[in-house]
């Protein structure tokens, strides 16, 4: 009983102290660097599941250093079995299958099933009429960006480049090819490749053969150089290229990314 | 024979009668003859090509079975099986001695030995290779390997290794050819030779991968992704060659490990009292014999995509489909790894604890149930390129499986409630393992979120997520089987200072690691990058540093086993004071196990009854 009394008093405390470390973490931003809204959603996410899981953890860590330090076998005892034989306790199953079948329920209805209704409503056509559209088609080992709504081919810096420019607080879709547009008779040429801007929270393979989509949400004016989490990144390994598959991005205000397109414009018409 | 040797054993009559290279010798020889033949047929002859080299990517895969098929005759397979096979005697000597473990045997034991040594050789080659790994990241620039393409041949190699020569194999193929048979009563394993001939695969498949570079690189990775694949060097077809040997030789095992387990139970031995870590072992083969046949026939279709060509997997095939069938048996493997460490804590902790085992039926339940839904979650490797409508299914059952899981803590943490806890190495190891394993099962469920996925797939996150699944629980519970087992094995025990000393430096050196491996992928360190953002330099050095401890730390584990296996201090048998059957024979390789047989008369986990647990049957009973 005793045992019982003072593994309870632990267990909460330590619950509350992972409560406190998870808090501090998730104050301090798990995902590091955050630039759209999908990305806080997910950040959300983690959170909810590492608050819910805190007492679990507590749990069974302190089970185990309990365990190691109160049942230990001390050589003075002289007995080799334990004097406490049981073969099962059926409260204690019944309360750790129903906890676990509980939680494993919670967290597939929040935030699995609830976070990915969100990100299928952001992918809903009627919600995306006024989407900024970037064609992005990725070959081996370089990104290509376009802006079919503002006749732009392919974006680039003064050293020809590729970069992404977005503007901030816009829905961006991503139309996601995988191709070579030197080599398009060539069809052994295309692999996956993964899409990728970490501070944007979420990533879509680029199948060959396969037009795939994502949408984001940019909500900070940023660029890579304030954090380098802001950058094009392929994350599937996709041959000896692949990690020179970068592009950097920079999300700016809607007037400097008009004067951008202008500027685009005018190189590409030279 | 004549009669001269009538007088002397039968065994040394036969060593005089003929004489031959050492086994491995001949196989080697062998091995070497039937390449060149075969190669030089397909290569010069049946496929002559102008201006081909010597070596075609056609005429090494001819070649390489015709060395694999020589390899294996000659390390004892024909005498063994082809001869007897038409009929003639076996004639084959084993010699009580090292040299038993360098030829071909159908002592399980010996067998056993074999595989774990030949595991664990793999281990280190793999280990090798992650510690090369870890040299090329500590800076961000290319500075130890000297392109890309060498880099990711390392990393394909390391993975590859320690999947299918480490992971899938110590448990199953070495614990389990050693202690199954002696855990359930019985002297042989169901089909010696069936084993005997998988554990030589073993090494053919070690060596295959880990020479792939010399037909040039490949870039994939372990899983081999289509069509990358059709793109890389012929290095690939030694991943696809070599990958195929060491899944067979697992087939073969599990099937002879099942069917030892099902038929050649002692008397007594019902299915109410079969040992947990045979319930791993029963469950993990029959995993093993309904995916593995999946992904060997996936990797010929991939192998002969490369080699004939053809376009399947290309971008007016499916490339999509490649990954389908590679995960569909890529999940399970994970299982595979991790069921028979489940098995591993409740089977040690009850001897530790000496306290009857807790729920065992939750326990046995557990382990089936991860088996049977195994197979539902594997697309969840796959939310970055699956359609929307797949997600959430995937999701679910992946988020379900953590609740069979969550019963092997259960029994654990039931089992040594109020037990008489002996600090052992294998216990400490075994609460490590349990410990690194809840941090796997956490990331594990977040990771079963669609949207959290999204984001840490294919990083440092996920890689930190699996192998805290897999060295967390399955390396961590294969060094508590190997401490726990080591005075069975060789009748010597192990100083537990050093014992101690040997966990604890692995498991801080592992979680400093891997811990880092999980931050660092949400920061943005993605998977298969010899060349990351200077931003990420400070925090991989430091990994790497952490890393070289570790490898370093796992090494010296196995300098002091070898050392106690060969010096350490005499012990009696059954110094923990077990139950289960391998305790109660000191049977040495080469030597029967229970001789007469033995019936067993009560389960091997109840601590409250001091009865013996089997006694010798009298030949009368024997039926």
């Amino acid at each position: 009983m005793i045992d019982l009394v003072v593994f309870t008093v632990l267990w909460v405390s330590v619950s509350l102290l992972f409560e406190w470390i998870f808090h501090t973490l998730v104050h301090y931003g798990v995902y590091y660097y955050t630039a759209t809204t999908q990305a806080v959603d997910g950040e959300h996410a983690v959170a909810f599941i590492l608050y819910v899981l805190a007492p679990v953890i507590a749990f069974v860590v302190l089970m185990l250093v309990y365990d190691l330090i109160r049942f230990r076998a001390r050589k003075s005892d002289g007995v080799l079995r334990s004097r406490h034989q049981f073969r099962t306790n059926k409260l204690f199953i019944g309360i750790w299958v129903l906890i676990s079948i509980g939680l494993n329920l919670l967290f597939f209805v929040h935030p699995s099933a609830s976070a990915l209704e969100q990100m299928f409503n952001s992918e809903q056509a009627r919600l995306n009429r006024q989407d900024l559209e970037v064609d992005v088609v990725a070959r081996q080992w370089q990104w290509f960006f376009s802006y079919p709504q503002y006749g732009i081919d392919d974006a680039q810096d003064a050293n020809g480049n590729s970069i992404l420019y977005l503007p901030v607080n816009r829905n961006i879709k991503f139309v996601l090819r995988s191709y070579d547009p030197f080599h398009t008779y060539a069809p052994y040429s295309g692999v996956i490749h993964g899409f990728w801007i970490p501070a944007f929270g979420l990533k879509q393979d680029i199948i060959p053969g396969e037009t795939r989509y994502m949408y984001v949400h940019t909500s900070k004016v940023t660029s890579y150089n304030v954090n380098p989490m802001v950058r094009v990144q392929c994350t599937e390994v996709c041959g000896p290229g692949h990690p020179f598959m970068v592009a950097p991005v920079n999300v700016v205000s809607g007037n400097d990314f008009q004067q951008w397109v202008n500027q685009q414009k005018k190189m590409e018409g030279q | 024979m004549s009669s001269i040797f009538a007088d002397i054993s039968q065994s040394e009559a036969l060593r005089r009668g003929r004489r031959m290279l050492p086994p491995v010798v001949r196989g080697l020889f062998w091995a070497a003859i039937g390449f060149f033949i075969v190669n030089t047929l397909v290569s010069e002859v049946l496929d002559r090509t102008p201006l081909a080299p010597y070596v075609t990517k056609v005429s090494v895969t001819f070649g390489w079975t015709a060395a694999t098929c020589g390899w294996l005759l000659g390390v004892g397979a024909w005498e063994l099986v082809v001869k007897p096979y038409f009929g003639s005697p076996v004639e084959w000597d084993v010699p009580n001695d090292w040299r038993r473990y360098f030829m071909m045997s159908l002592d399980h034991k010996v067998v056993g030995i074999q595989y774990m040594v030949t595991s664990v050789a793999g281990f280190f080659i793999a280990g090798l290779a992650a510690m090369l790994m870890r040299f090329e990241l500590m800076q961000g620039n290319l500075w130890t390997f000297p392109t890309p393409n060498a880099y990711l041949s390392t990393v394909g190699i390391h993975g590859t290794i320690m999947m299918f020569s480490f992971g899938t194999v110590m448990l199953v193929g070495g614990f389990g050819n050693y202690l199954i048979p002696l855990m359930i009563g019985s002297n042989s394993s169901a089909f010696p030779r069936v084993s005997a001939i998988s554990q030589w695969l073993l090494p053919v498949g070690i060596v295959t991968v880990a020479l792939s570079p010399i037909l040039g690189t490949w870039t994939t990775g372990w899983r081999g992704y289509a069509p990358l694949a059709e793109q890389d060097p012929n290095g690939i077809v030694f991943y696809y060659l070599g990958v195929f040997a060491m899944t067979t030789s697992s087939l073969l095992v599990s099937i002879n490990l099942t069917a030892t387990i099902l038929f050649q139970r002692a008397k007594g031995l019902t299915w109410n009292r079969i040992p947990m870590y045979a319930w791993g072992i029963l469950a993990a083969s029959l995993l093993n014999i309904i995916w593995l046949p999946e992904i060997q026939m996936t990797f010929i279709l991939a192998l002969l995509n490369n080699i004939v060509p053809l376009p399947m997997f290309s971008q007016i095939g499916t490339p999509l489909t490649y990954m389908e069938v590679f995960w569909l048996f890529g999940h399970p493997e994970v299982y595979i790894v991790v069921v028979p460490a489940f098995a591993l804590w409740q089977e040690i902790l009850p001897v530790m604890g000496q306290k009857t085992l807790f729920a065992r039926s939750w326990g046995v339940l557990g382990l089936v149930f991860v088996m049977m839904f195994s197979g539902l979650v594997w697309a969840h490797h796959m939310f970055t390129n699956m359609r929307n409508d797949q997600m959430l299914p995937f999701s679910f059952f992946t988020e379900m499986i953590s609740i069979p899981t969550g019963f092997a803590f259960l029994v654990s943490l039931g089992t040594v409630w109020k037990s008489r806890l002996r600090l052992t190495t294998p216990t400490l190891l075994v609460f490590m393992s349990m410990f690194n394993f809840l941090i796997g099962g956490v990331t594990g469920v977040m990771l079963a979120d669609p949207v959290i996925n999204l984001q840490t797939h294919d990083t440092f996150f996920v890689v930190g997520h699996f192998h805290y699944t897999i060295i967390g629980a399955m390396v961590f519970s294969f060094m508590a089987a190997a401490y726990y087992w080591l005075p069975r094995f060789s009748g010597r025990m192990y100083n537990e200072f050093w014992g101690k000393v040997g966990a604890i430096w692995v498991f801080i050196a592992f979680n400093a690691v891997f811990g880092q491996f999980l931050l660092i992928g949400l920061r943005g360190m993605n998977r298969w990058v010899p060349v990351y953002p200077k931003y990420l330099q400070n925090m991989n050095f430091e990994i790497s540093l952490f890393a070289f401890l570790l490898g370093l730390g796992f090494l010296f584990n196995l300098v002091y086993y070898i050392w106690v296996w060969r010096y350490g201090k005499r012990v009696d048998a059954n110094p923990w004071s077990a139950k289960t059957l391998e305790w109660q024979s000191t049977s040495a390789p080469g030597e029967t196990n229970f001789d007469p047989p033995v019936q067993v008369l009560m389960g091997f986990y109840d601590y409250s009854d001091e009865r013996p647990v089997c006694k010798p049957t009298s030949p009368a009973e024997v039926s």
